[in-house]
């Protein structure tokens, strides 16, 4: 007998994975970057 | 007939809430590291003025250690965990950001050799950790989930393939702590062993790479060493954990073939679901760099904010380490991890050792 397991209306489509937010951020930063905004950043 | 069961629907917790409650774990882990890098500065001026012998202990050790340190006395209280566990995050940025510091022609070079070193590797740690999975009468999907784990890229590889294989959730503990402690060990003997053997750089960072299994360790362990090192371990643990997909998808479709987990639908989409999107975000970082898109400067800039990130992601490696909770989840898988690791270990410093004297590095 299978059981179907039908998951509630909370799960979105189009929720980001961890990876994912991890590229866009990174991404961001390095427009910021480009562009001007972040200058100088110390080490 | 199917039964249906409705899973009761949960209360989404509000992003901004979410957002708040990974603060107070961001700025634990920003003042570990950054203790680290104070460490790293004045213990070695100290030691100097005084004409003290002390070796020169990088801000990487110092994290980890002071990490370790809070973790295995008092404890990461509760309000800081939920941020502590963004160090992955931190983590998978830094790569991409790294990205800045590689060309394009570098990678194609060095991303040829440790595909083909990284093919060897995976092939080998499979077999090998399923043979010692069977010797030492594990559960098959346990011995999946550490076989997958050591070969390919740790913790992410464990969950990608409990998923997959619908392995139960006590076989997927047994094997991340295991994977955990191991690289754990890793993380210092690692370097000790490569100054032993004089490893260069290359040759030390393509072992971190291949032979240390969690991409935090295995970044940790190459900067130990020196930046170079830490660079191509960057690169070849990368390249590792571009295979996570195609490992998964064998290991799903072969418990599918056995009637104990779901067929797999679309093969494409398995593939790019379970594909890492910061090795994506890396090469993408790399192209731009490469064909100028970013001044001098800005590279130092980018590098720098990698530094950063990787500063938290140390932290949290030590953070997250705690040693009684990991002796919880028994001995055996944990002999199983340690004699596979031991193997993998060797076995990857003669490929590497190989390598070099092919390429005369």
């Amino acid at each position: 007998m299978n059981t179907e397991v039908v998951a509630g209306k909370t799960a979105s489509k189009w929720k980001l994975s961890l990876d994912t937010w991890a590229v866009l951020v990174a991404f961001l930063l390095a427009l910021l970057v480009r562009t001007g905004v972040l200058k100088h950043v110390p080490w | 007939m199917a039964d249906a069961i409705t899973v009761p629907q949960v209360q989404p917790v509000q992003p901004a809430l979410r957002f708040l409650r990974v603060i107070p774990g961001i700025f634990l882990l920003a003042a570990v590291g950054y203790a680290g890098k104070l460490l790293e500065q004045n213990v070695g001026a100290y030691a100097k003025a005084h004409h003290w012998t002390f070796p020169n202990i990088e801000y990487v050790l110092w994290a980890i250690v002071l990490g370790l340190v809070i973790s295995n006395t008092v404890g990461v209280p509760a309000i800081f965990r939920t941020g502590v566990a963004t160090y992955e995050f931190w983590l998978k940025a830094g790569i991409v950001l790294l990205g800045a510091r590689f060309l394009l022609g570098d990678i194609l070079k060095l991303g040829g050799v440790s595909l083909i070193l990284v093919a060897i590797e995976i092939v080998g740690s499979l077999t090998f950790m399923t043979f010692l999975g069977r010797l030492f009468k594990l559960k098959p999907k346990l011995t999946t989930l550490l076989a997958v784990g050591s070969a390919v890229c740790g913790v992410s590889a464990i969950i990608a393939t409990k998923g997959a294989i619908e392995a139960d959730d006590e076989d997927s503990s047994f094997s991340i702590a295991a994977i955990l402690a191991l690289g754990a060990l890793a993380l210092f003997t690692f370097p000790v062993i490569g100054h032993f053997l004089h490893l260069s750089d290359k040759a030390y960072g393509l072992w971190a790479g291949l032979g240390v299994d969690n991409t935090a360790e295995a970044t940790a362990a190459g900067a130990l060493y020196s930046d170079a090192a830490g660079k191509l371990a960057v690169l070849v643990k990368s390249t590792r954990n571009a295979m996570i997909g195609f490992v998964v998808l064998a290991y799903a479709i072969y418990w599918a073939g056995k009637g104990q987990a779901q067929q797999v639908g679309n093969k494409a989409a398995f593939l790019w679901q379970k594909f890492p999107k910061f090795v994506l975000g890396f090469l993408i970082i790399s192209v731009l760099a490469t064909y100028h898109f970013f001044s001098k400067d800005q590279v130092g800039a980018l590098a720098n904010l990698s530094r950063w990130a990787f500063l938290l992601t140390f932290a949290g490696v030590g953070l997250r380490t705690n040693f009684s909770e990991m002796r919880k989840q028994g001995l055996r898988p944990f002999a199983v991890g340690a004699i596979g690791e031991l193997a993998i270990a060797g076995f990857t410093l003669g490929l590497v050792y190989g390598a070099s004297k092919i390429f005369g590095w």
